[in-house]
This record gives C-alpha cells, sequence and structure tokens, in this order.
C-alpha cells in the first residue's frame, strides 16, 4: 500500500520523529510503522491533533533529527497556522509535512485541494504517482527539506496513499543526527518582530532554489515526442500513460510530468515545451499546474494555447478516470470543442439495485445514545424537528441516515459544540444538542466546551466515548495507557478534563443502560446552563476484538409476524428481512440486545448455548 | 498492447474484499507480476458498499479501471455483484457467492427480494456466471469468514493466473494468524468445487 511505502521510505531516510492524527486516506502511514517503531528508535505515535503534531516535528526538526508530520487534507487546515510559521523559521533537519488529498471525495468533507498550501505558505511541495514513488519522494523530501532548510509538503492522494502495488525497496541510509538546540531568536521569535520581513526576504530565495536543488532528485520527467503535449502530475499521469499507449499516440504526444508542484519548475517547463503548439493539463482537483504553467508561458512570452479544467476539456469537480483523460485527449488531438460525449464502450448498463448507506455497526454504543436521546426529547414532548443535534466527525455521523435520523450537522473538528453556542446566541429558545466523540473531543471539543461555560449558554453536550478513535481504523487517543508502538501512556480522562471546567452538569453513563440515559436526558435537557453527559461504553467492534462476542440474539420465527419494529427502531445491520420474517445474521450479532426491547411480540430471544 | 487483467471485487463491507484484494496483490507480486489495487469504499468495516479493483500485468500503470473492463467480477454477494455487473467486459467471467445481505434501508423501505431471483437477475444478465455455494464451503472450510477465501479458490481455478505457492503465502502474510487455517482450507474447498463443476 502507498501509505506502507511511505512508511518504508521514512525507514530509509532515517525519520526519527512521526506524529500525526488519524484520517483516511493517511492514517496507514504511522499505522504501518508502530509495530516495528520502537526497535527501530523511531517515535511513531499519534497527536492530540494535526497541529500539535506539526508543531512536535517542528520541535524535534530544530532539535536535530528528521521529522514528519501526516495528516488528512482538513488536517492541514488545523495545522496551517505552524504551517506558515514554520516556513519562517526554518529547520535544522529535514521536516516533511505529509498531506494526503482525497479527490472524489471519498472519506472526506471537501475535495480540498491542498497544493494551494504549497502556494501559500511559500514551500516546495512535492507529489508522487505512484506507491513506489511515495516511497521513493519521502526520502527526497527529507533531502530537499535539509538543502534548502525549510519545511517540504509532500503531497499525496487517495489512489497513491491507498494504492496497492509491487513496489522496489531502496537501502535503509543510517544519517548522524545530533540533538542539540541553538538559540536563536531571529528565527525562532516570530510574532510583530521587526526581523519577520527579513526572514520572508530569506523564505523567497531559499524557494527561489527549489527548481535548482531540486533537479538531481530526477522529480520531473518528460516521455515522447510532438507538438500536442500533456502536462501532468499525481496518479493523473498513470491515467495519460494508458491512454496514450491505448489509442497509440505515445509517439504524438509528449508527456511532462512534474513531481515538483510548486514551484512549478520554470526552467524544466520551458525547456520541455520548447517545441509544444498545445498543452493539455491533466490534474485532479483544482487548475493548480494549468494556472502556473500559464503564468511562467505569459512571463516569458510563449505563445501556446493551454487546455484544461479552465476551458472545459476535463472537469472541476471530483476524481479523474481514464475516460475523462481519453476524452481530453481526443479532443485535442481532434480539435473538437468539450464535451466530447462518452462512448459507451460496456455491453451492459448499470442496473437499478438498492442504495447501501453504511450503518452504525450492530451493537455500536451510539445507537443507544441517539436512541435515548430520541425518546428522550420525546417524553419531555419535543419534536424531533425542533431540537437541532449538533453534530461532530466521526463514526456517529453515519447517525443521519434514517431510521435514527438524529443528526443535523457535521462541519468540521470540534463545530458541534461551537455551532451550537451560536445557535444558543442566536436566540433559539427550545434545546440544543451537541454530539462529539471522544477523540474529537481531545481534538477540538475542549475549547468550545470552555467557551460555552464560560458564556453560560444553555446546551446539553454529549461526549460518546467509545474509547478509540474508530472511524479511521481504532487508533489510541490520549485515554490509553500503551500505544500502538508498545509506549506506555499517561491516561487522560475526559471526566476529568470536563470536571476541572466546571459544568453545570456531568454525569457519565453507560448508554448500554438505555433507561438511565433516556431518564437522565429528559430530566436536564431543559435546564440552564451547560450540562455533560458522556456516554461512556468500547466500541463495539473493538470490545468483539478484544474478546468473543458472549451472546447472541435469535429471532424466533415462530414468533415474529414480521412488523420490521426491530429494523426500523434501530437500523441494526445484523437484522435483515427475509420473506415476510425478520433473521438475525449470527455471525455479525454483537450481542448488544437493544433490539429485544423493541420487538412488540418478544420473538428475538437470546442464542443458548455455544455462539462463536 | 501489453495485456492487463482486470480484476473487480464487490462487497459488503466486513466481508472481506479489500483483504480478497490484497492476497491477490500479493500473490501477484510473488508470481512476478505489475499489480495495483484500488477501492471505492467509505467506511470498508461498516456493512456500506465495497468495491475494490485489482490490475496485473506486465506494466501496470492506473489502479482504476472502467466500466466494460473487468475481465473478472467476484462477487461475495449478490446485490453488490448486480451493482457492478456492468463493470464486465465481453469475456468476462462473474464468479458470486450465492449470499444474500439485504441493507437495512431495504429492509425497511424495499420490498424483499429473494436469493434465487438475484441469482437469476445475475444468470440472465450475463451467461459467463458461476454461483457458488461459498457459505456451505466456508463454513465447511471451518469459517464464514473465509467466504472470500472460497471465490479466490474458484477464481484461480477458472483463471489459472497464479501459482498455489504464492497464494498461499500471501494468505499467510496478509491475514490474521488465528484466520489462516481456515482461510487456506477455504481456498482448496473452492479450488476443487470449480474443478469439479468443470
Amino acid at each position: 500500500m502507498g501509505n506502507e511505502a511511505i512508511a518504508r521510505g521514512l525507514i530509509e531516510a532515517d525519520a526519527r520523529v512521526v506524529v500525526g492524527y488519524p484520517g483516511t486516506p493517511s492514517s496507514e502511514v504511522i499505522m504501518a510503522l508502530q509495530p516495528v517503531s520502537r526497535q527501530l528508535g523511531i517515535y511513531a505515535e499519534w497527536a492530540v491533533n494535526e497541529r500539535v503534531a506539526l508543531e512536535i516535528a517542528l520541535g524535534a526538526s530544530i532539535a536535530g533529527v528528521r521529522s514528519i508530520a501526516t495528516m488528512k487534507a482538513p488536517g492541514l487546515n488545523v495545522a496551517s497556522d505552524p504551517l506558515l510559521s514554520s516556513a519562517y523559521c526554518g529547520i535544522d533537519r529535514g521536516l516533511v509535512v505529509l498531506v494526503a488529498d482525497d479527490p472524489g471525495p471519498h472519506t472526506t468533507q471537501t475535495e480540498q485541494d491542498s497544493r494551494w498550501y504549497a502556494k501559500l505558505a511559500k514551500l516546495p511541495m512535492i507529489s508522487p504517482s505512484n506507491p513506489q514513488e511515495a516511497k521513493d519522494f519521502t526520502k527526497v523530501a527529507f533531502d530537499i527539506s535539509e538543502e534548502l532548510g525549510i519545511p517540504v509538503i509532500l503531497r499525496t492522494t487517495t489512489r497513491v496513499n491507498h494504492t496497492v502495488s509491487d513496489v522496489v525497496l531502496g537501502e535503509v541510509r543510517r544519517i548522524q543526527q545530533d540533538v542539540k538546540i541553538v538559540k536563536n531568536e531571529v528565527r525562532f521569535v516570530r510574532a510583530g518582530m521587526a526581523w519577520n520581513l527579513e526572514r520572508h526576504k530569506w523564505l523567497n530565495s531559499r524557494l527561489r532554489l527549489a527548481e535548482e536543488v531540486s533537479t538531481k532528485y530526477s522529480l520531473n520527467s518528460s516521455s515522447g515526442r510532438g507538438e500536442i503535449c500533456v502536462l501532468t502530475e499525481g496518479v493523473a499521469h498513470e491515467y495519460v500513460s494508458e491512454v496514450l499507449e491505448e489509442l497509440r499516440l505515445e509517439d504524438r504526444v509528449k508527456v511532462i510530468k512534474l513531481g515538483l508542484l510548486y514551484p512549478a519548475p520554470r526552467k524544466f517547463l520551458l525547456e520541455n515545451l520548447a517545441e509544444c503548439k498545445t498543452i493539455l493539463v491533466v490534474e485532479e482537483l483544482d487548475p493548480f499546474l494549468e494556472e502556473q504553467v500559464k503564468a511562467i508561458l505569459h512571463e516569458e512570452n510563449v505563445h501556446v494555447r493551454v487546455y484544461g479544467k479552465l476551458t472545459g476539456h476535463l472537469p472541476l469537480e471530483g476524481e479523474l478516470n481514464k475516460n475523462q483523460v481519453r476524452n481530453a485527449i481526443e479532443c485535442i488531438i481532434r480539435g473538437l470543442t468539450p464535451p466530447l460525449t462518452t462512448r459507451s464502450e460496456h455491453t451492459l448498463s448499470p442496473q437499478d439495485t438498492p442504495p447501501r448507506p453504511p450503518p452504525l455497526c450492530p451493537g455500536c454504543p451510539h445507537r443507544f445514545s441517539f436512541i435515548a436521546l430520541k425518546i428522550a426529547l420525546s417524553i419531555r414532548g419535543y419534536k424531533l424537528s425542533e431540537v437541532p443535534v449538533f453534530g461532530d466527525i466521526g463514526c456517529y455521523a453515519l447517525a443521519v441516515y434514517p431510521p435514527i435520523s438524529m443528526l443535523w450537522t457535521e462541519h468540521s473538528m470540534g463545530a458541534s459544540i461551537s455551532m451550537a453556542i451560536g445557535a444558543k446566541i442566536a436566540g433559539y429558545t427550545k434545546p440544543v444538542i451537541a454530539v462529539i466523540g471522544d477523540s474529537t473531543f481531545y481534538h477540538a471539543g475542549i475549547q468550545p466546551l470552555i467557551e460555552a461555560i464560560n458564556k453560560n449558554i444553555d446546551i446539553l453536550v454529549l461526549i460518546l466515548d467509545n474509547d478509540v478513535v474508530a472511524m479511521t481504523g481504532h487508533q489510541s487517543t490520549p485515554a490509553w495507557s500503551l500505544s500502538e508502538s508498545g509506549r506506555p501512556l499517561r491516561p487522560v480522562s475526559i471526566e476529568s478534563i470536563v470536571k476541572s471546567i466546571s459544568p453545570d452538569f456531568l454525569a457519565t453513563i453507560d448508554p448500554y443502560n438505555l433507561d438511565e440515559m433516556i431518564s437522565i436526558i429528559s430530566e436536564i435537557v431543559d435546564r440552564p446552563g451547560v450540562k455533560v453527559i458522556i456516554a461512556k461504553h468500547p466500541c463495539a467492534l473493538l470490545e468483539r476484538r478484544a474478546r468473543k462476542v458472549e451472546k447472541k440474539f435469535y429471532v424466533d420465527a415462530s414468533v415474529c409476524r414480521g412488523c420490521k419494529a426491530c429494523i426500523t427502531a434501530t437500523g441494526c445491520p445484523a437484522i435483515v428481512m427475509e420473506g415476510n420474517l425478520a433473521r438475525i445474521i449470527l455471525e455479525d450479532c454483537n450481542g448488544c440486545g437493544l433490539c429485544t426491547r423493541f420487538c412488540p411480540y418478544r420473538a428475538i430471544k437470546l442464542l443458548q448455548g455455544d455462539s462463536t | 498492447m501489453r495485456k492487463i487483467v482486470n480484476i473487480l471485487i464487490a462487497s459488503v463491507g466486513g466481508q472481506g474484499g479489500l483483504t480478497l484484494s490484497w492476497v491477490i496483490a500479493r500473490a501477484s507480486v510473488l508470481d512476478g507480476f505489475s499489480v495495483k489495487t484500488a477501492e471505492t469504499l467509505g467506511m470498508s468495516q461498516r456493512y456500506g458498499s465495497v468495491m475494490s479493483y485489482v490490475r496485473l500485468g506486465d506494466s501496470v500503470k492506473s489502479p482504476l479501471f472502467e466500466p466494460g473492463e473487468a475481465d473478472y467480477i467476484l462477487g461475495l454477494e449478490l446485490v453488490e455483484t448486480l451493482r457492478r455487473i456492468h463493470y464486465a467486459s465481453g469475456s468476462c467471467v462473474v464468479i458470486v457467492a450465492d449470499e444474500y445481505r439485504p441493507s437495512y434501508t431495504q429492509s425497511i423501505k424495499y420490498p424483499a427480494l429473494k436469493t434465487s431471483d438475484l441469482v437469476e437477475k445475475i444468470k440472465s444478465l450475463w451467461g459467463r456466471t458461476l454461483i457458488i455455494s461459498a457459505r456451505k464451503l466456508a463454513e465447511r472450510a471451518g469459517s464464514v469468514r473465509a467466504l472470500n477465501m472460497v471465490i479466490l479458490g474458484v477464481f484461480n481455478a477458472v483463471s489459472n493466473l497464479l501459482s498455489r505457492e504464492s497464494i498461499e503465502r500471501a494468505i499467510r502474510e496478509v491475514l490474521p494468524e488465528h484466520a489462516v487455517s481456515a482461510s487456506l482450507r477455504a481456498y482448496e474447498l473452492g479450488f476443487e468445487y470449480a474443478q469439479q463443476a468443470r
């Protein structure tokens, strides 16, 4: 997998500090390292959020060791503050920021194009096209960072991070890395200082050297020849190569592939575009290279037509695919105006099939919390349509889907509490609820809770604590006592954090005790002040892995009347309708028993005897 | 043009569709192929719709392929196979478990489908379809969760692409230790089943 290749690249580059926050599609870099990191003398751990991760990596770099911070695209927004400042102070040992973008978007809230951060922070950015380059470029990123004295952004996309491929391993280098910190106020003291202007000039002077310094690493390449030129980067290059091969155009079209995305390698581009009459830029997300190449050509007074996203040859949204690339190339070759209708090469048309949105897992404690909330609000006479539930980022966002349908927003890390505060300040008179997971609370929920308490806001905050970063593949939280790498940790409890800022009400409840949860919520929901309930129960998948499922339930077919109450109340994916009766898929049942409460005929029964 | 074999794996999250793609990929590398995989998942552990791509050949560049380009469709579930059937190329072989997992939304809203109707629908759409009683074979192998490896066995018997040694090693390297023996057995049962069916 591309992320494993990056992990290998980190070992080959002798990186010593690897920190990040989990986020698809970036998480497997740290996950792949952790089983071997302590043995290799690498610090590979999760940080509480991305900005902390980047600041740790920066601190390690100026203390003399090669460091990297890993994150998904929105994570770089969180870390953007230290990113911009780190460009001014520069580094001592290589500092790399890995950001994984997600064209599609498959698992991300926006189709953010993090390439703009290179321009914004004035930092060099390199980007691989495949897992092999992911490994190789990781090493190069450290070398360039050290040669230029500034951080380097390694930017990937899902189709590189998550692609499994054959990768040729390289040598593992050991680099002398002496730990020392040299006091230097001009470099390290920022806000409002007179020398910041000088540091800005210094940064620009370093950035100007980027192309020259990177030349020896062959990040950029060109192949084929012809007056038509395709300029590309990342996985789009792989689509371009195959399309040209399929169209037998390898000898008529020149392909220029950039690995250094920012600053665009001016000299390389001008040399390689010298013969070109037409340029098609094939890139994912925004017309980032398209704009850069146009600017360069304009500045050099070269008159070549540049096509791409801005001319409608390729879409501005969504992930690219081979068909789109083929169409764009054919439009250019045949001098046609886009859009070109896609040829239908397949014999079958897509079949009409029922959708399958991802539900909360069987036994998920969040299901209990949301159902308790729903029932408690009804008991208090509120309509579900008048009590906004501000959600946050994590598995519990799946409660947006029916039949639970209890989530109104899912915005950015920590936004549940802050947006709920806003709604109250605006004057919303009915109760307002914020729902946030444990890891998201540590990440970005603490400050908004301080805000709520400080400003005396009337809100109910449910902290859904399942003891793990579940959505991204079960990473550790600050509540753990041992990290995945085997490092002893000192657990930081959510309860003591919340207690220390004194909300008006605080209770910790196991949501599996549904009745207790219902009664507490209904009791406090419209009380004044900040009410916090920590709904604490481990992730069902985690529990299942830790120990066998102790009990399972089945539907007694002789009693079931097929009323579907079990499914419409819980939305548990382990219950299916077969014919006119409900059936529990035994291997999926996690034994929570929630469904038994909703069967009016008591048809759901505990399975006796061996259950595996 | 160099030949690339395109394999599409259609599954429900949690069935082991991604694991199957990784086993095929690793075995392919061991057998000297160039290989690339990709997936569209969202949340693969969570009962959503999962599609994985595996491409192997002399030199594979793109990790994705388009509808109409699959040489093999390996289905771990009937509705998911139907959802991806238009990926079949003209010579595609569809290998699908007779496993029906209604989604919970379907159980709420739609009339219940029947396994036999789904099987007939797929067969009527695509002649070169093998319906496999994969659950039974996986149970016999020791774990219903090894259903994906039954399909791998059938696939390799039909395609003859990968060596038995490489698959065995790939299973040992990709799967957790406790799942290895049932997975190896499931592979064998799938392989034998396909050979007898010929």
